[in-house]
């Protein structure tokens, strides 16, 4: 009995997970029949060449295209839905979400600023502009702790308060650089909606070795933030070093986070809105709530995708509008059926 | 899956018209062309491209303009001229996203990307094994026959862009002869977006609309500005006092009418007067041959008296 019901979320989100990898593989602006994909991977793994697609037009959008680009969006979405449940569980507040304590103004401001200058058309010059929004964003988070800490400790009212103080900042600096651009402010209001411009698998190489550091760092944070629920000097008494928890869930939310944000741009709603519903459904436990929602956002940031591009093809929609448009209200839908009045 | 055998089997027959009608009898076979873009990388193709994706409205415009527009396989969401282009599939662009995988599956053998496009995309595209030029904006009006001689010289349409471009520089001498002769110079107030009467953008100084109002024989208030883009303020307009406003934004449904009845603006020159005229955006906003019908409303507009 147990057993089945410790299992049954991560089976559940995994099939959602699984689901939503294979739409999003079998949809986008050109239509590929179910067949022919199957096809073309089968062959493709054979090493043949699919009778379905001569020229290997379809195995190329498919392998170069639709692959990495799912693989990017499981990264960033578990990235933002496990740092969302972490900040939650350190910050004791139902409204924390990743971007609490400046990491997404930071990378914007970064993101803008390096776009100011013409970088060389070469490997290294591409890089520029996700490496300024990922050290930005890790930056204006380093700025806000240190603002916000107290002797040895860092109370967590004054990284919230550091925090929004800190990312009003760096926005205005943003907009202030944009307004003074002559160019280029195209192109920033389009990183600001949607994250770089970039495919293929570049991105997804380039942002894994801090995924694997954030997120299964993630993973084991559960238990300490679970002592921590009982408040700090509780835990404290219970053998949790409270300052260093707090440190290491800042650190490994901000790289994962950052991460995601250098690739993807800022992806509204998700972070905050996936660990509760987790939540209500499965419970409070940090130790699944963290790993399940990784695997919860991950699939529901791919479906949310799939939409995106979809809806208007072969235009698409910044896929953080589809998330704040559809994620509000399938919350408030979840919210509303929960049974327990006060889960929180 | 009938309707997909159709559509290849059309965009084979379609491939064997172009090949047959691009190549011209008589012409000394096409040897390699090898040019560096404006990302300084060098493109090299081994004849002039037949399937041709464009990333731009002006160059979309440019390409129909020099008579390869039926090379075209592929096009933005922002290109609407000619009315042609718009039977094009689209690939995409607005918010600044094209759909990588619609340009795949074009086959393309030559992407044409301009300063909309950001290095970003061009690797991907490169990326995806497909060969981008990407094409710099023109810094002033006599460039345009540069980047007609490009173009001309990737879709082996040499001879009609040096035509166009020669047809061209004709019509842009004949109105400066003509508002040569102007006895003043009107200012001009071009409106990009007025959705905040109290700070209304306008072009400033590096526009291609302040280059075109300058040489129709006319003053830009925006020449104050420090950028080629920026908001003006309402007293800024008001001290300057314009004898002319030119809306822009007339594509996006303003009228003469909504202006005049803007609080504050009704003691200007220009609304006193009536004169307040719609003016199509596309004319001055897009680097290409279109530029020229461009300035020869807005000569037309700024001096009629030497157009009669």
């Amino acid at each position: 009995m147990s057993k089945k019901n410790n299992l049954q979320p991560y089976v559940v989100t995994s099939l959602i997970l699984l689901i939503a990898g294979v739409l999003s593989i079998a949809v986008g602006s050109v239509f590929i029949s179910p067949r022919t994909v199957i096809d073309v991977i089968f062959s493709a793994i054979r090493g043949e060449v699919s009778t379905l697609d001569p020229n290997g037009v379809y195995l190329q959008i498919i392998t170069d295209l639709r692959i990495p680009h799912a693989v990017l969006l499981i990264l960033a979405g578990a990235a933002l839905a496990a740092s969302g449940s972490a900040y939650q569980g350190l910050f004791r507040n139902p409204l924390a979400d990743p971007y609490l304590i400046g990491v997404s103004s930071g990378a914007g401001l970064g993101a803008v600023a390096a776009m100011m200058v013409r970088w060389p058309y070469t490997p290294l010059g591409l890089m520029v502009i996700p490496a300024a929004a990922f050290a930005g964003g890790i930056i204006t988070v380093l700025i806000v702790a240190q603002l916000a800490r107290v002797g040895k400790t860092v109370p967590t009212t004054n990284l919230i308060l550091a925090g929004v103080a800190a990312s009003a900042f760096a926005s205005a600096l943003t907009s202030a650089l944009m307004i003074n651009s002559t160019g280029e402010l195209r192109r920033a209001l389009v990183w600001m909606m949607g994250g770089s411009t970039q495919t293929g698998w570049g991105p997804v190489w380039g942002i894994l070795p801090y995924m694997v550091v954030g997120l299964s760092g993630l993973v084991i944070i559960g238990h300490p933030l679970n002592v921590l629920q009982f408040g700090d000097e509780q835990a404290q008494q219970l053998g949790i070093r409270v300052q260093r928890v707090r440190w290491y869930t800042i650190g490994l939310a901000t790289l994962s986070t950052a991460a995601a944000v250098a690739y993807t741009g800022i992806i509204g709603f998700l972070g905050l809105v996936v660990p509760h519903i987790v939540r209500l459904i499965w419970g409070g436990d940090y130790r699944r709530l963290i790993p399940v929602s990784m695997l919860g956002g991950a699939g529901l940031l791919l479906i949310m995708d799939v939409i995106a591009r979809s809806v208007i093809a072969p235009q698409e929609v910044p896929v953080g509008i589809v998330t704040a448009l559809l994620g509000g209200p399938f919350f408030l839908w979840v919210l509303k059926r929960s049974k327990s009045q006060n889960y929180w | 899956m009938k309707s997909f055998i159709l559509k290849i089997s059309s965009l084979i027959l379609l491939g064997i018209m172009l090949s047959s009608c691009a190549s011209p009898a008589g012409e000394a076979a096409p040897s390699e062309i090898s040019l560096v873009d404006g990302l300084e990388r060098t493109v090299s193709m081994e004849q002039p491209a037949l399937r041709i994706v464009s990333l731009s409205p002006s160059t979309t415009e440019i390409l129909y303009a020099i008579g390869a527009g039926d090379q075209v396989v592929g096009r933005d969401s922002f290109s609407n001229y000619p009315a042609e282009a718009l039977e094009v599939q689209d690939v995409g662009g607005s918010m600044g996203s094209y759909s990588y995988e619609m340009i795949a599956s074009l086959q393309p053998d030559l992407v044409i990307a301009s300063e909309i496009n950001t290095p970003e995309q061009v690797k991907s595209l490169e990326d995806l094994n497909l060969t981008v030029y990407y094409l710099s904006n023109p810094k002033n009006l006599n460039e345009i026959d540069d980047l007609l001689e490009v173009v001309g010289t990737l879709t082996g349409h040499e001879k009609e862009a040096s035509e166009l471009a020669a047809s061209l520089n004709k019509r842009i001498d004949a109105v400066l002869a003509t508002v040569a002769k102007a006895a003043s110079k009107p200012l001009v107030f071009y409106e990009l977006d007025a959705t905040d009467p109290a700070k209304p953008w306008t072009p400033g100084p590096g526009s291609y609309m302040d280059e075109l109002i300058q040489a129709a024989g006319g003053r830009n208030v925006g020449s104050v500005l420090q950028s080629a883009w920026a908001e003006i303020s309402i007293e800024e307009l008001m001290v300057q006092n314009p004898d002319i406003i030119l809306l822009g934004d007339s594509n996006y449904g303003v009228t003469v009418e909504q202006v005049a009845a803007r609080t504050g603006w009704e003691n200007l020159n220009a609304v006193k007067n009536g004169s307040i005229y719609a003016f199509n955006d596309d004319l001055v906003s897009r680097p290409g041959p279109r530029m020229v019908e461009g300035l020869e409303e807005l000569a037309k507009i700024f001096h009629p008296e030497l157009y009669q």
